[in-house]
């Protein structure tokens, strides 16, 4: 009889409980003030690249007044995502911002969110992009493989052979790019040629980079440069730099600074490039308080962000253009 | 004891010869001092991995965590000398070492108290050590710039030079450790009634109680020296890349696992050679390391390098059979 007493008592308060939660949901009064807007970002994992997009975030707070916060996963996988979102849904926010780990399995929870009135707008995530409102990417992937193209043939003064990295032969984007690279540098520089038809795997390891080079220096000594598309060129750089071969033989390569400065000044890598993660941040919780607060986003519409001031709205994805270039001069401006 | 090469390692010798031959005749950029000094620095660390591993294996157990404990190891080691700008590579050594025993003591322990198979232990250990790490200690990437400079001194420092055609090359320093390693190892299983007793064990556990080896004391041996290892090898990845990474090492288990068992360790236990290791680790780098000599384009890897194990496994343990039934072993 006691535990019968116990169980309702406890069953009437978490119906209340829900009740008062649903009850402030429902309270959709029309907004104007954007700090009405609670907007949330949820980021892949806690490191330099989302502390800098959390920096990107801390900003647009101040210009806009919007009531825009980030959270971090404890394990960078789909799980602590969904248990974040799950979480967010309840509360009621006006709108989910999210980097997915794994993009196919947030689909059900990105769903649920949406049925619940939140507006969903995920970064890095184009193959899901007809489940959400919003995709935002920071460039169309073959413009961004073409600059690959164009920095290699600029340090090899267009001419040599050279051959590319990626991380694996089956990572879409990474694939995208080299195809783009490559094609570049037939159609513009014919005197160019890659060593293989087809890109060397670094399986996204610093000595698996290293390993391939050590290797492609022994079959092909009169190879002139490499790309990689994954972030991993410090290999390369150490390898050539070991083998004597640092500035001769050129290095362009996805990365992140705080992880290239050395190389770049040291001469063994000529030109880096990625995106600014702050930018993204910026531009995707923008984009998500232009919807929810229904003006919506089209062709031209401007994020607020560098390079996301014009973006192109094509299949529900907004591509700015907002490839990020460094070199051993500029290194220093970044920190992630 | 002295050391002898037994049919096993012999039949390993001879694949790694005619491999190489197949390789030398295809490209003969193969057949060059600089791929053998290559291929010392590139399996050092594996190389140092396999030896601490074997033993393990000798004692009938298996440790799939000593990956997360070089990581451990090494990472946490070398935060500490960042933030307190330590620059000393017998500090960095030194203390990924202690933390590599302090983490295999905690294999031993659990595997002794749980009387679990030990590969269900380390693996559950792999994902423990490597939370806490990212957890408690940090979980950033740190670059070339901010390491402390001990250590890229360390991973690009060679013994002796030597003028080739296509500019110096040296030998890598990493050597070292391994030859080390592989002499204590070797030195440890023979020579002491620890390595007698290890084993012992592998082969049969009550046996070994009854002729007075404590199973529970010489686990403790094997995984704190295989933490140890790890420990140290951990410091010697770091030093090569020259870059620390929260998330790298993790996930390179089996092919360690694998190199130990081609190199002729029962997986059972009771049987198993340094030597045998360091082939095993050798062929596979091997294998991995000419692919672009003999001009296969990245997406046949996986198929050249299965075929090639699969293969040579077979070939090895046919000849075992041979072997045991004109001794009249009969084991099938």
């Amino acid at each position: 009889m006691k535990k019968s007493f116990v169980a309702i008592v406890c069953l009437l308060g978490i119906v209340s409980a829900l009740f008062s939660a649903w009850g402030t949901v429902s309270a959709q009064d029309p907004k104007n003030d954007p700090a009405d807007y609670k907007i949330v970002m949820i980021v892949k994992q806690s490191d330099s690249w989302f502390d800098d997009m959390a920096a990107g975030i801390e900003q647009l707070k101040k210009d806009t007044g919007l009531n825009v916060s980030v959270q971090v996963p404890e394990t960078g996988d789909a799980a602590s995502q969904i248990a974040i979102m799950e979480n967010l849904i309840a509360q009621g926010v006006d709108a989910i911002c999210i980097v997915p780990n794994d993009p196919e399995a947030l689909i059900p929870t990105i769903q649920k969110a949406r049925d619940a009135g939140i507006v969903v707008v995920t970064h890095e995530a184009p193959g899901i992009a007809d489940k959400v409102d919003l995709d935002v990417e920071a460039f169309v992937n073959e413009e961004f493989g073409q600059l690959f193209g164009e920095n290699l043939a600029k340090a090899m003064d267009g001419k040599g052979s050279y051959a590319g990295f990626v991380g694996g032969l089956t990572m879409e984007t990474h694939m995208a790019w080299y195809k783009a690279a490559v094609e570049y540098i037939s159609e513009n520089y014919p005197e160019m040629k890659p060593l293989t038809d087809e890109p060397y795997e670094d399986k996204n390891s610093v000595d698996g980079a290293y390993n391939k080079t050590l290797e492609i220096l022994t079959a092909y000594p009169e190879i002139n440069g490499f790309f990689d598309c994954s972030a991993h060129g410090g290999g390369i750089s150490q390898a050539l730099s070991e083998k004597g071969k640092a500035g001769t033989v050129k290095v362009v390569s996805l990365a992140l600074p705080s992880m290239s400065s050395t190389y770049l000044k040291d001469g063994s890598m000529q030109h880096g490039q990625a995106w600014r993660p702050a930018d993204a941040g910026y531009a995707t919780c923008y984009a998500a308080y232009l919807i929810a607060s229904g003006q919506g986003i089209e062709t031209g519409a401007d994020l607020k962000a560098t390079g996301y001031d014009n973006v192109n709205v094509v299949d529900n994805i907004a591509y700015g253009f907002a490839p990020l270039e460094f070199t051993a001069d500029n290194i220093d401006n970044y920190n992630f | 004891m002295k050391f002898t090469i037994d049919r096993y390692q012999k039949i390993l010798i001879f694949i790694i010869a005619a491999y190489c031959a197949f390789v030398g005749f295809v490209n003969p950029a193969f057949f060059s001092i600089t791929t053998v000094f290559d291929i010392i620095r590139t399996s050092s660390t594996s190389l140092i991995f396999a030896i601490g591993l074997l033993v393990v294996m000798i004692s009938g157990g298996i440790d799939v965590s000593f990956m997360a404990i070089a990581l451990f190891g090494s990472y946490t080691t070398i935060n500490i000398m960042i933030a307190y700008g330590i620059d000393n590579l017998a500090f960095a050594v030194g203390l990924s070492i202690i933390f590599g025993a302090v983490l295999g003591l905690i294999n031993a322990s659990l595997i002794n108290w749980l009387k679990l198979p030990p590969f269900i232990i380390t693996l559950g250990t792999q994902n423990l050590f490597h939370g806490i790490m990212t957890t408690f200690v940090s979980d950033k990437s740190f670059g070339a710039g901010v390491l402390p400079p001990c250590l890229n001194q360390f991973g690009r420092a060679t013994l002796f030079q030597i003028q080739t055609g296509s500019g110096t090359i040296g030998l890598s320093a990493s050597i070292l450790p391994v030859v080390f390693v592989a002499l204590a190892t070797w030195g440890l299983i023979n020579f002491t009634m620890i390595g007698r007793g290890i084993v012992a064990v592998g082969n049969d556990e009550e046996s070994a109680r009854r002729i007075g080896f404590s199973p529970a004391r010489i686990r403790y041996y094997v995984y704190v020296w295989s933490g140890i290892l790890a420990g140290l090898t951990g410091i010697v990845y770091v030093a090569q890349i020259n870059a620390l990474y929260p998330n790298k090492l993790i996930g390179g288990e089996l092919p360690i696992v694998a190199a130990v068992v081609i190199g002729g360790a029962k997986i059972t236990g009771g049987d198993g050679k340094v030597f045998g290791a360091i082939l095993g680790v050798l062929l596979i780098y091997l294998l991995n390391s000419t692919l672009i000599l003999i001009g296969l384009s990245s997406s046949w890897n996986d198929l050249f390098i299965g075929s090639v194990l699969v293969a040579s496994i077979a070939t090895s343990s046919y000849q075992e059979r041979i072997r045991n039934r004109k001794n009249l072993i009969f084991t099938d």
